[in-house]
């Protein structure tokens, strides 16, 4: 089949990302040239513009809605050298997508002892996705971030302890959100894990004390000490470099944003409402129990705790993408490009899911997920070109859906991963006596 | 108090002495057809106690307003400010109280939006303010704006509390509703303060006496010219024949002529008639776009090469322009522009109108001209601009004014216009270019159905009317989605079974 021959050759998969992302960077930079409306992300001009101000001598966050470190100016300086090297940003970008995908397949076939062609069957969901290669090639840094998240994943399976505490640390400073991580790594990193399964079966006293030594492992300890000393190592640097801006601009901006343009979070039509003045005093209105405050707790406690807890022994990829997936579907802001989080753990859970194992759940899910999308993208379009109030009920009944198509998918995700134990048989005790 | 009344014929030939006549050092006038400028100098002493010290908080203060209905000017009044009320100023260091919200919602308008904040700063932004070399620079001057439509506020606040019993008084400022534009200009150097109003006659032409000044007050002076604008004796003068009469002391007008440089200038005979008009393309949306047009389209050339066609954008806070947008030259050509030369104010790209503390932001776009043929060209300019999001409120929109641009060629003079009697400053826009600019501004439409100088926008807003359910509702799928997934997870695995009921919901 001509199919499997092409999923045969590493070479053959690899030339055609490569290829994709070539074809869509020329095609990016005709587009550009002779249309007035850009193939490239608002973003990229934002991270050119702070890279031509730190190449000034400047800070970044002399840029209008600079909000990250400034380690990404940084990493694209060359985009201020003249002519083709303004596209140098993309071409990263698109170079850290195959390389993610190269580390996907590496993952793949190590960890999940897949067959060469099957594993770059499933890493072609992401070095074939066109939605991944255009996102890229647009300039978005989104993608960037898989390099260091599936660095991070590689490094921990292959019990790199300190490579993989960098690059926690390393990840965080960049983008925060990949924290929720820390808790499913730390979980995972028990002495089984360490020591080689068998050990687990011998018969100890179980003491709070001992269990409290044998939870600080050096592992967990030295893990913990490289993630944080890499942070606060960055963070330290480029607050001396670049002062109070650094940490509001990228730290505490997106702790206390309340973002009130419409996005597909299920919180947003909530948090306008609340967070804008009452203008008419005399429609007495119930007074608001302000519980969109506490929109943290369920997010954080499934992503950061929960999940994490129940899940990470049996599985830790898929673990993390049911992290990732919680973290995004309850966040109070939520944009696509946050679907790249998420979708870069795609590979390692969907071989043996039920998304693909039962075809009309995973075709339903499928359906369900972009319906959600289409349903509010086209609220979304009434308002914004069309001026129509689509507020209520439209996209908050649209949002409200999406997260529930999501929350599903992420029940059939969690269930999945808890039933891999039970076929399995590893580590049931463990969790058995937690819950009790 | 000196008074100064001009009135500016609108067709030379219809006017004859005979329609002014002096008597016991009264003026009448019967049914002159004019333009009137009315203004009132008070020194310092001459102001009420109160008044006083208050304005001595201002370093300098300088008030515009215009009128949302169209007028057509007549040089020399040909100078224009974005229908509303614009204040630039300059406080004393001190002084960092909420002065001017007190002064906005006094006197003009007790809704304006102004909040009295600790710092004016927050509130109102720099002006305009470029170097030697046109660059932008730190001005220490401030500006402030809110739409409003009309004077009666300022008008009933003058009569019932500045104008102790004088009728006259009361009576010029009931009149003041009728202005199409009024300046409060005080500058403590020459220690005065100038209100002066621009007024189109009624319909029948102005009908009126002008007392002679009490003898009781000495130093009160009343002086009225009767001018025709005449025709150009010098490329960059204006210049005016009629007659001056100083109410008291002359027993008949006097027969004057002069002419003097110009700041403001009207359009040059090749770009007779050529007017603009501003609308909103539509939908609106979330980011409308201005579009600026002008007709007849074949009268669009500058009037001499060192001439650019600019737009004076004044933008109340719920718009805003990204200033991003205009660094790409395909997309500037694509809209007919050539650059935003400067922007001030609040020019946030993400924030609520509710979060800006600013009252908005001006803007100076440089528009493109058609290249060839103008009379085929498309002449047309577009300005992308963005909304905020306003306040939810118990309807589907909200109305916001977006009132129309100054228009106007500014060009390289090489005579000082300071000598000008009706030389106007301070209007916002003349900082941003060299001192020697002339101004050629380009009227706004007034046919074809222009009721107005300021487009409404409908701003799509929540409307809480139809929103009581959001907040339980969003609360109830969130709590019950968290708590369907615990019970997943605590449910424990194992049981492939169960994923079939729940496939998808």
């Amino acid at each position: 089949m001509a199919l499997s021959a092409f999923f045969g050759s590493s070479r053959g998969v690899f030339s055609t990302a490569i290829l994709l992302r070539a074809i869509f960077l020329v095609y990016g930079l005709f587009q550009d040239t002779y249309s007035p409306m850009k193939y490239t992300d608002i973003d990229y001009f934002v991270f050119t513009d702070a890279a031509r101000f730190i190449a000034q001598g400047q800070s970044p966050y002399h840029r209008d809605t600079y909000r990250y470190t400034p380690l990404l100016a940084w990493l694209i300086y060359p985009t201020t050298w003249p002519g083709f090297w303004f596209s140098f940003g993309k071409i990263l970008f698109a170079v850290g997508d195959i390389i993610t995908g190269w580390m996907m397949f590496r993952i793949l076939r190590a960890y999940h002892n897949m067959s060469q062609e099957r594993a770059l069957r499933y890493a072609s969901i992401w070095l074939l996705n066109p939605m991944v290669a255009t996102i890229s090639t647009r300039g978005s840094s989104e993608g960037l971030l898989g390099v260091f998240v599936t660095a991070l994943l590689w490094a921990v399976l292959a019990k790199r302890i300190a490579l993989s505490g960098f690059l926690l640390g390393f990840a965080v400073h960049f983008k925060i959100y990949p924290f929720i991580y820390g808790a499913s790594i730390i979980w995972w990193l028990d002495n089984d894990r360490i020591h080689g399964r068998k050990s687990s079966t011998s018969p100890e006293p179980v003491s709070f004390t001992n269990q409290t030594i044998s939870f600080l492992n050096p592992q967990r300890l030295a893990l913990t000490a490289c993630s944080l000393v890499t942070f606060m190592g960055l963070n330290v640097v480029m607050y001396l470099a670049y002062g109070w801006p650094f940490l509001d601009h990228s730290y505490f901006y997106h702790l206390i944003r309340i973002d009130h343009r419409h996005n597909f979070s299920p919180y947003n039509t909530l948090l306008y409402l609340n967070s804008s003045p009452k203008t008419d005093v005399n429609t007495s209105t119930q007074p608001s129990l302000e519980l969109e405050r506490l929109a943290f707790l369920p997010q954080l406690l499934l992503s950061a705790v929960l999940i994490p807890l129940f899940l990470s022994k049996k599985d830790l990829p898929s673990t993390m993408l049911a992290q990732t997936f919680a973290f995004v579907a309850f966040n109070k802001v939520c944009t696509s490009q946050y679907f790249l989080w998420y979708m870069m753990f795609l590979p390692y859970y969907l071989p043996e899911s039920t998304l693909l194992r039962t075809r009309s759940v995973g075709v339903s899910a499928l359906i369900l997920w972009v319906l959600g999308q289409v349903f509010w993208l086209q609220q979304g379009f009434q308002l914004e070109f069309n001026g129509h109030s689509t507020f209520v009920p439209g996209l908050w009944a649209s949002g409200i859906l999406f997260f529930v198509v999501n929350t599903g998918i992420l029940g059939i995700i969690i269930r999945d991963v808890q039933s891999k134990d039970a076929l399995t048989g590893e580590r049931n005790a463990v969790i058995d006596k937690k819950k009790a | 108090m000196k008074q100064r009344i001009t009135y500016l014929v609108e067709d030379p030939d219809s006017f004859t002495p005979e329609q002014l006549q002096v008597k016991d050092g009264s003026l009448s006038l019967i049914g002159l057809k004019a333009v009137q400028e009315h203004r009132v100098t008070f020194t310092l002493d001459e102001l009420p106690t109160e008044l006083r010290t208050s304005l001595k908080q201002w370093r300098e203060l300088h008030i515009k307003w215009a009128s949302h209905k169209p007028y057509t000017a007549i040089p020399p009044f040909t100078s224009r400010v974005s229908p509303g009320l614009h204040v630039s100023f300059t406080r004393r260091k001190s002084e960092t109280t909420g002065q001017l919200c007190e002064l906005i919602h006094t006197f003009f308008d007790p809704a304006a939006k102004c909040s009295s904040g600790p710092d004016a700063n927050e509130v109102a932004t720099p002006l305009f303010q470029v170097d030697e070399d046109g660059k932008q620079t730190a001005s220490a001057s401030l500006q402030y704006y809110t739409y409003l439509p009309h004077l009666t506020h300022f008008a009933s606040f003058l009569s019932s509390n500045l104008c102790s019993a004088s009728s006259q008084c009361a009576d010029h400022a009931a009149s003041l509703q009728d202005a199409s534009s009024f300046d409060i200009d005080y500058t403590p150097s020459s220690r005065t303060l100038t209100l002066t109003s621009l007024t189109t006659p009624p319909s029948s032409g102005w009908k009126t006496l002008i007392p002679a000044p009490s003898p009781d007050r000495p130093g009160d002076t009343t002086e009225v010219g009767v001018l025709t604008h005449e025709p150009n004796p010098d490329p960059e003068d204006l210049a005016f024949a009629g007659f001056l009469t100083t109410l008291g002391p002359d027993a008949a007008p006097k027969p004057t002529r002069f002419q003097a440089p110009a700041r403001h200038y009207p359009l040059p005979a090749s770009s007779r008639d050529l007017a603009y008009s501003a609308s909103f393309a539509t939908p609106t949306g979330l980011h409308p776009t201005l579009e600026l047009s002008f007709s007849p389209a074949g009268r669009l050339a500058p009037p001499d090469e060192s001439c650019g066609l600019y737009a004076h954008l004044t933008l109340p806070s719920a718009l805003f322009l990204d200033r991003y947008q205009f660094s790409d030259p395909l997309f500037l050509a694509s809209k007919n522009l050539v650059s935003l030369r400067h922007v001030t104010g609040a020019t946030d790209l993400e924030a609520p109108d509710w979060v800006v503390p600013q009252w908005g932001s001006a803007a100076l776009v440089q528009l493109a001209l058609p290249e060839q043929s103008p009379k085929d060209a498309n002449t047309t300019a577009s300005i992308p601009l963005h909304l905020r999001y306003l306040p939810a409120a118990p309807r589907a929109h909200t109305l916001v004014p977006a009132p129309w641009p100054v228009v106007f060629w500014a060009c390289d003079m090489a005579q000082d216009p300071s000598g000008n009697p009706f030389d106007r400053v301070n209007l916002g826009y003349e900082t941003a270019f060299a001192p020697g600019t002339r101004f050629m501004h380009v009227p706004p439409a007034t046919g074809n159905g222009t009721a107005e100088l300021v487009s409404w926008i409908a701003v799509p807003v929540l409307d809480t009317s139809a929103a009581g359910w959001v907040e339980m509702g969003t609360i109830g799928v969130v709590v019950a989605a968290f708590a369907g997934l615990c019970w997943v997870l605590f449910s424990g695995g194992g049981k492939r079974e169960v994923q079939q009921d729940k496939k998808t919901q």
